[in-house]
């Protein structure tokens, strides 16, 4: 890639940093984004009212510390549907004021997000911290199917089996960034495949 | 700017400070199409002198037969509002330009709270015949000074009786911000166009009520204000213009032939945006749409609304 360059898709992820001007606070993590939450908790304890929901995962459970740390409204559930579903009840009591939160892999986040979207927030009303893996979900181009945790420069479909070269070209309506066929014009000639998204 | 000749098919007196004109198309064509909250800018020639002013459509979008605006006659005209009320008349020719929308509705959002003072009611009629079309969730709060003020109330409560409310100032009548944005449903948006200290109160509001910005939007054209007469030095074109009391520089910068770019001519889309090479003295940034950092790096300015006091003032035209 050209130094310098980078695809405005790409989404800017950030530190987690409290809206001191909410009026409740909705934060949603997974695994290693325990930690980010642990993080915004050091900074401060809100004002505000706030809900924690969080799924460890078996490499990283930070579930004993937020249980110690968080003052309320702290749910610990061990599934990503079941945190998907807290979420959709917990969005139908909130209103306008709450600010949502998402730590995790990009996977993880835009999953919530898609949820959020439903309720009518945008993505430009969620903070977000990418933690633990730089793995992708890849939407193929050629059969649509999404593969989820992909860690390598080119990528198998989950699909139809094509090999996808991975680009940074991302979709946030789709959670996923753009796959595309490697192999096309000389099929089986494929390029030395490495691990950069660990 | 290519522009649009029309012709002024009717006049109404909607309330003692407010005319309404409908425009059609001199050579009889359909107007181009488009979106609630749009507006336009309209040139009228006073005496030999052009004043551009922009005016919310508030006609239906779907109706391209004709375009709406209305007009309040200014306490302190330049001249602009003054001349559409006293020498516009049916059969009188204008030109506009394109329609612009820099008051667009969000469309993903889930319901939208429109608030309007006075005369900023009119970029909300166009977007309440896309709201009504789309089936949306809104509600219409109007505030004006008295009952003789409220131009087109009745014509909204016979269409929109149960999602208008109306505050009459003169009868108590206030807008209860606080209370209003409370407790709102995720995915709501609110809208403002009205008095700056309506606009203001608004915005702040919401924001300190946690709103994200981008779910607060509101429009306020300005218009140039009367200030200090100043030269101005145009280092593309290498001219020396005066920029009288009672013209903007834009208007100025016109008068000496130089074509500037321009949109909204009121201090909001950032079209006129014009880097300053050289001052010695101080801008008087009047426009909404530099940042407050912009505006004190004193690099840019828009002639639109701006003014200057200063003995020199170089920009890149």
């Amino acid at each position: 890639m050209e130094r310098g360059y980078w695809i405005r898709s790409k989404p800017v992820y950030t530190s987690l940093l409290w809206h001191e001007k909410a009026t409740s606070h909705l934060i949603v993590a997974q695994g290693q984004g325990g930690m980010a939450v642990l993080k915004l908790l050091q900074l401060m304890h809100p004002k505000q009212p706030i809900t924690v929901l969080y799924t460890p995962q078996s490499d990283a459970d930070y579930s004993k510390t937020l249980l110690k740390v968080v003052p309320e409204g702290l749910h610990i559930l061990d599934t990503e549907e079941k945190i998907l579903q807290k979420l959709d009840s917990t969005l139908h009591t909130l209103y306008m004021g709450m600010r949502l939160y998402i730590a995790g892999s990009e996977d993880f986040m835009w999953t919530v997000a898609k949820v959020a979207n439903k309720f009518g927030i945008e993505d430009a009303g969620m903070m977000k911290e990418l933690t633990g893996t730089l793995a992708r979900p890849i939407y193929c181009v050629h059969c649509k199917a999404i593969t989820h945790d992909v860690t390598t420069n080119i990528g198998k479909c989950s699909g139809c089996g094509r090999m996808l070269f991975v680009r940074d070209h991302f979709s946030r309506h789709l959670g996923a960034y753009m796959g595309l066929m490697v192999d096309a014009e000389s099929p089986g000639d494929l390029p030395e495949i490495e691990e950069i998204y660990p | 700017m290519s522009m649009i000749d029309v012709k002024v098919a009717a006049v109404e007196q909607v309330t003692p400070l407010v005319k309404h004109f409908t425009f059609v198309r001199q050579d009889g064509l359909a107007f181009p199409a488009f979106s609630g909250g749009s507006h336009v800018v309209v040139s009228m020639n006073v005496g030999g002198r052009v004043f551009r002013n922009p005016y919310s459509l508030m006609g239906s979008p779907a109706d391209t037969s004709a375009y709406h605006i209305s007009v309040r006659k200014q306490e302190h005209s330049r001249g602009g509002s003054l001349f559409m009320h006293e020498s516009i008349e049916v059969g009188s020719s204008l030109q506009i330009t394109y329609p612009v929308n820099l008051f667009a509705l969000a469309k993903k959002a889930h319901k939208h709270i429109l608030i309007a003072g006075g005369i900023g009611i009119t970029p909300f009629m166009s977007q309440l015949f896309d709201l009504h079309r789309l089936n949306a969730n809104f509600e219409l709060h109007y505030a004006y000074r008295s009952p003789e003020h409220g131009a087109f109330a009745d014509q909204l409560k016979a269409s929109y009786g149960s999602q208008l409310r109306c505050y009459t100032d003169s009868q108590g009548g206030r807008i209860d911000l606080l209370a209003l944005l409370s407790k709102q449903p995720l995915g709501t948006h609110v809208y403002v166009c009205g008095p700056n200290p309506m606009v203001v109160a608004v915005i702040e509001t919401a924001k300190n009520l946690g709103w994200p910005d981008n779910t607060i939007h509101s429009e306020q054209f300005l218009s140039p204000g009367v200030g200090e007469p100043f030269k101005i030095h145009l280092k593309k074109s290498e001219i020396e213009v005066h920029v009288p009391a009672d013209m903007s520089m834009l208007e100025a910068i016109e008068l000496a032939g130089v074509e500037a770019d321009y949109l909204c001519r009121g201090g909001v889309c950032g079209r006129c945006e014009v880097d300053v090479l050289e001052s010695d003295g101080a801008l008087l940034h009047h426009d909404h749409f530099l940042t407050d950092a912009e505006k004190a790096s004193g690099k840019k300015i828009m002639p639109c609304v701006s003014r200057a006091r200063c003995q020199k003032l170089v920009l890149d035209l």
